[in-house]
């Protein structure tokens, strides 16, 4: 089942705006609209007011666009760009479409240098300067003909042959200008018309710019207060097919209003007004009002609740006061617990700016957020009762306004996992696992080294791979990883891509120690878990343990050194045939256990001799591959029958201990011999090396 | 994906079937044995679907509310009265508040508008309902397309060379075109029998309910796993591209990252991954199985360890995600989840496709475990983007004058308490400076000294002499319109009052 998608929602205009700025003489007048100061109103008797200030009509447009571009820059950090243009005798152009340049540092240091609008021209001095802002539009569409890294990356695509890639260049200009009438105005529309097709005209036979497929015109027409403008409002007309164009009169004050509407429309945001947020008031620190708090998002975080058109969204929805959008008002809900404790079933998440930022109950609502904690909303119903429908939360100093599921779940009374395959199973190596979930943890790279992207997914798939090649399920289906004691930290070991010479030695000592162990006759003790090590044999435990170790180590022989451990395992321990199937060998080990003990103890013996010293040189088998491998091929024959003979094996074979006298009870048929007469002594050769100390 | 049966129960349903050894057989019997075959492949393929149970003539009727309760539907088939006309379109908007009530818009839904090739005649016929669908009142708009994602199918229980379907056939295919999503027109094969019929049934179940069957993999341990509900195919459509991708069957896991760092991203489904059975591969099973030997399979299988019980288990105790491919650069997160009755579950939510998905987790491609890299080089979650939010930047916004007025209060607040504010004073003093000269508002610097010149008469004779000095040094360098550039900064006055 396949979603169909309005193919529309593709090649928006908003990738691309140009802000338009008029910065003729004309703008340099006051917009007469003073600001007061009621705080100077209280000042004694003597204090003389001050001259009322009003800010320009330059300063009217020029922070209305920087508001627009603040809450585009903070919805959309990447691919939603703006440029700025004044114009005036020529056109000031401050930004190009080069993410580097596209923040407010930016424009506000470029606005800085470019400075109020010239004062009128004498009549006399320079004729030939013409200031108006056609320079501007003229720029406008030169750069909306230039590629933004986006398009560069699809148009090279395209010019490599690739045809399912498709490319529209569609954009937007904002101009902020002041016209005498309509005519003018219309006069104004014509020219860009005309300029626009001149430049398609220029791109069509240019490697270097770009066709304009469409362009939204929207001309804002200002003035100071005291004014009545000969300019009307016209709504969006098509002037060609790649022309539409809007003109909007407003005084200078309220252009910031009409912008955002506008940004609503263009950028298909939404506002939602959070109600009832409490706020401890300074004067009084015990007692909190509530505030209301405006912030802007994306339109989709409302169509889950929206959408339904039920009576419960006509109650939450109202037309802004004073302003041309509405506004869904949703009362804050204080918080229990920790949200981000779990994962919350979210069907969409955007990001929010607020609408006044640097009000105080804004402020309040923001330092809350970042601070890390989250607030839920809750939207009231119609039928009594209320639901949470969103979740704000900050994430890395990013706010996001999330949607949460309000609606039944299709997950809903699910059959539990233990009533399904493997769901009796009791005895899991979960807290293994969890081991393995820890050293597996994720971690991001530092954004200095995260320049090169690497894939490395992959390899850590490869890591995974190699910690799982030998992984029990179940406690009961495993012998050696419930003998952590005597084990440890061969596997952790094992399973590392790379080991050092010193890793090979601590292996190879495990594998020492239980070759002493099971010479000494020892049983292996396993933590109390109540698994079948309960009246298991002892030679029997041995044997599986060796097995599995044996398994272990041969699917991890990822490299030399992981080689090595595997053939110390196979040159110090005799296995018998694959698969635990009884030959000969073993069959004589059952009948004759202390002849085989005996000689066990002698290898052991030799073991400690050569380990004991942390100056014995590294241990022959590491060094000597080739024998190994022989051994390997030869497994299912004794190990020392193998030619040619090491310096181990000549070792061995002149151990002096071959001479001892056989075993009393076998020498007489008649004498009853004294079992293990050696224990005592053994017990007091000396340290029993480590790993070995269980009770 | 929840489904709506919608039974037409119009007279025109009574009609006898031709040529049928039993001439009681009606056209509404065999969309009752048809609907009965259906809820069975359901019960055995798909267990965990919600349907419901909806009839319409000129009026439509819920007869049973969403249920997984199947057997439930099937007593209600049982109970269905004979109305009179068929009405198409007052069935779909009686559809499109039945399931916008229950499952809101973002659930996809299936409907199966179940109908003898009539399409009804005169007003609020389907044929009169499409002649008028571009001149209808904004507040009754026609129904289709819904506003939540439906497929819708119509099943015609009418013989193939049904001369009136032969004309409806088309007003049909219409009605599921509006819907999108590709749904079906079926018609049954040949004859119009009860076999015909229920074997139609049949194929839409199968159709409808293919479950997914995929491996969940963590390096070599895996388990055959049933996503539940099957995923569907998502279509990502950004300023420049349009993808759809299909969910791989092979899910494999990547690594690990705490609950706590995950946050609740953005999910395009979720969906409960169940181990499933190794033993009994339910496509080879016939469809009337014994109950009994259902059961005991279960109690075996449930002796069989499972690495999704496993992976569940220690995800639950470690408080842990796993990071899991769900195809070429798309991923998802696997975790333990309880539903309100405390039933513990392995769920998988699948993000939106790219690997930037959850913008706070960086680039997903990217992350590693520490043995990779270099100390230096582990970051930590969240990742923080390389540039502050306008709303953590302190900067200045005077288009409400409740902003100007506020900052130079401020300035006045930091004044009064030279000289230990002298620092704030400045700082503040500078800021405001900058924004000034930046907008263009040359008027606040002169209003502003005026402002200060102001206050030094008006200052207390308990103030610190050094109230009255900065005050007017700032005055004095806030009217030097040389200085309006805004790398200069205004600096204290030096003053020194051990020596004098």
């Amino acid at each position: 089942m396949s979603f169909p998608f309005a193919n529309n929602k593709m090649f928006p205009a908003n990738h691309k705006t140009v802000f338009v700025l008029d910065h003729t003489p004309y703008f340099g007048i006051s917009c007469e609209s003073p600001i007061e100061f009621e705080f100077l109103k209280t000042r004694g008797p003597g204090f003389i007011p001050l001259n009322p200030i009003s800010k320009s009509l330059w300063t009217c447009s020029v922070e209305s666009a920087i508001e627009y571009c603040r809450i585009v820059w903070d919805l959309f950090p990447q691919g939603k760009l703006v440029r700025f243009i004044a114009s005036d005798t020529v056109a000031h152009i401050l930004n190009t479409w080069s993410p580097t340049q596209q923040n407010l540092n930016h424009i506000m240091n470029g606005m800085s240098l470019i400075g109020v609008p010239p004062p009128p021209p004498s009549r006399s001095v320079q004729p030939g300067l013409d200031f108006t802002v056609l320079h501007g539009l003229r720029a406008a569409i030169e750069a909306l003909s230039e590629c933004t890294d986006l398009q560069h990356e699809k148009r090279k695509a395209i010019a490599a042959g690739d045809d399912q890639v498709t490319l529209v260049n569609r954009c937007r200009v904002v101009c902020i200008t002041s016209a005498r009438d309509n005519d003018s105005m219309k006069r104004l529309e014509e020219i860009f018309q005309n300029v626009l097709q001149q430049q398609n005209k220029v791109a069509a036979s240019s490697d270097r710019f770009l066709t304009i497929d469409h362009c939204h015109l929207v001309i804002i027409n200002t003035f100071p207060v005291n004014i009545e403008s000969h300019v009307s409002n016209h709504a969006v007309r098509h002037l060609s097919p790649i022309l539409k164009t809007e003109v909007h009169s407003v005084k200078a004050p309220f252009i910031s209003n009409k912008l955002s509407s506008l940004i609503l429309d263009h950028y298909d945001l939404a506002s939602t007004t959070v109600t009832g947020i409490p706020m401890k008031e300074e004067q009084n620190a015990s007692s909190s009002a509530n505030y209301d708090v405006e912030i802007y998002h994306s339109k989709d975080a409302h169509t889950a609740i929206l959408r339904g058109n039920s009576p419960d969204s006509l109650a939450i929805r109202t037309v802004k006061e004073g302003l041309e959008y509405e506004t869904v008002t949703l009362k804050w809900c204080t918080p229990r617990g920790s949200a981000t404790s779990e994962l919350q079933n979210c069907t969409s998440m955007h990001r929010i700016t607020p609408v006044d930022v640097n009000s105080r109950p804004s402020l309040c609502l923001i330092n809350f957020l970042l601070n890390g904690r989250s607030v839920m909303l809750e939207m009231p119903r119609k039928a009594g009762g209320k639901i949470s429908s969103h979740l704000l939360a900050s994430h890395g100093g990013e706010i996001f306004i999330h949607t949460l599921c309000t609606a039944r779940s299709v997950l809903e009374d699910p059959p539990s996992i233990s009533e399904g395959v493997g769901g009796r199973v009791t005895d899991y190596r979960i807290t293994d696992f969890g081991l393995l979930i820890q050293q597996n943890r994720l971690f991001p790279l530092r954004p200095s080294y995260n320049t090169e992207k690497v894939n490395s997914i992959s390899k850590m798939k490869a890591r995974l791979s190699r910690h799982t090649k030998y992984w029990p399920l179940t406690i009961s289906s495993t012998l050696i990883f419930n003998l952590k004691n005597c084990i440890d930290p061969l596997p952790s070991i094992i399973t590392k891509e790379r080991i050092t010479e010193e890793e090979v030695v601590q292996c190879k000592q495990v594998i020492y120690n239980l070759i002493s162990l099971e010479a000494k006759h020892e049983s292996l003790h396993l933590p109390n878990t109540g698994q079948r090590s309960k009246g298991q044999k002892r030679e029997e435990q041995y044997k599986i343990m060796w097995n599995e170790l044996e398994t272990l180590l041969k699917n991890n022989c990822h490299t030399e050194n992981h080689r090595a451990v595997y053939n110390c395992l196979i040159e110090c321990h005799k296995f018998n045939s694959e698969d635990g199937t009884i030959d000969v060998d073993q069959a004589l080990s059952f009948v004759d256990p202390l002849g085989k003990s005996d000689s066990d103890v002698q290898r052991a013996s030799v073991i400690r001799a050569t380990t004991d010293s942390p100056m014995s040189p590294p241990p022959l088998a590491s060094i000597a591959p080739p024998l190994s491998r022989n051994i390997l091929s030869n497994r299912s024959g004794s190990i020392y029958s193998s030619t040619p003979r090491t310096l181990y094996d000549i070792f061995t074979s002149q151990d002096k201990s071959k001479q001892r006298p056989d075993f009393a009870g076998r020498s007489d048929e008649n004498k009853i011999a004294k079992l293990y007469p050696n224990l005592k002594i053994e017990n007091e050769w000396g340290p029993r090396g480590e790993g070995m100390e269980v009770e | 994906m929840p489904a709506v049966i919608l039974l037409d129960v119009s007279l025109s349903m009574l009609r006898p079937v031709n040529g049928s050894e039993n001439s009681e057989t009606t056209r509404k019997h065999l969309a009752i044995q048809g609907i009965g075959a259906f809820l069975d492949c359901l019960g055995v393929q798909s267990k965990l679907e919600f349907i419901s149970l909806m009839t319409f003539s000129s009026f439509y009727q819920e007869r049973c509310g969403f249920t997984r309760d199947y057997h439930l539907i099937k007593q209600e088939l049982h109970n269905i009265e004979d109305c009179d006309k068929t009405c198409i379109e007052t069935a779909l908007v009686g559809v499109n508040q039945l399931i916008l009530n229950e499952w809101g818009n973002n659930t996809a839904c299936q409907i199966i508008l179940i109908t003898d090739g009539n399409p009804g005649i005169g007003p609020m016929s389907l044929k009169e309902s499409l002649a008028n669908i571009s001149h209808r009142p904004a507040n009754n708009p026609f129904p289709l397309p819904f506003v939540f994602p439906a497929k819708l199918h119509v099943v015609c229980i009418a013989p193939p060379n049904d001369t009136l379907l032969v004309k409806s056939k088309p007003l049909y295919q219409r009605l599921v075109d509006m819907c999108g999503y590709d749904g079906m027109v079926l018609i049954p094969e040949n004859t119009l029998t009860e076999s015909s019929v229920i074997s139609l049934f049949q194929k839409l179940a199968e159709e409808m309910y293919t479950s997914f069957k995929g491996i969940l993999k963590c390096g070599n341990l895996e388990s055959k796993i049933i996503l539940s509900p099957a995923p569907v195919p998502f279509t990502k459509v950004t300023d420049f591209d349009c993808q759809t991708q299909v969910v791989s069957d092979i899910i494999e896991v990547c690594g690990f990252i705490p609950i706590a760092d995950v946050g609740s991203p953005m999910a395009v489904s979720r969906h409960l991954i169940l181990p499933a059975s190794m033993t009994n591969n339910k496509e080879n099973v016939p469809l009337k199985m014994d109950v009994d030997t259902t059961v005991d399979d279960e109690a075996d299988e449930g002796k069989i360890p499972s690495f999704c019980v496993l992976l569940h288990g220690a995800l639950k105790v470690e408080n842990m995600a796993a990071l899991v491919t769900l195809g070429e650069s798309w991923f998802g997160f696997v975790y333990s989840w309880a539903d309100s009755k405390k039933k513990s579950n392995l769920m998988l939510t699948v993000l939106t496709p790219g690997s930037d998905a959850v913008p706070w987790l960086g680039d997903l491609n990217c992350l590693n475990t520490p043995d990779n890299l270099t100390p230096e080089q582990i970051g930590n979650f969240p990742v923080r983007p390389s540039e502050k939010r306008s709303y953590s930047q302190n900067g200045v916004v005077w288009i409400r004058q409740a902003g100007l007025q506020s900052d130079i209060q401020k300035i006045l607040r930091h004044a009064r308490k030279l000289p230990e504010k002298t620092q704030q004073f400045y700082k503040e003093l500078n800021r405001l400076r900058k924004a000034a000269i930046s907008l263009g508002f040359m008027e606040l610097l002169t209003g502003l000294a005026y402002i200060f010149e102001q206050e030094c008469t008006q200052l207390p004779g308990t103030a610190h002499p050094d109230c009255a000095l900065q005050l007017t040094h700032a005055a004095e360098l806030l009217r030097k319109t040389q200085n309006n550039d805004i790398k200069y900064v205004i600096i204290p006055m030096q003053t020194d009052y051990t020596t004098s």
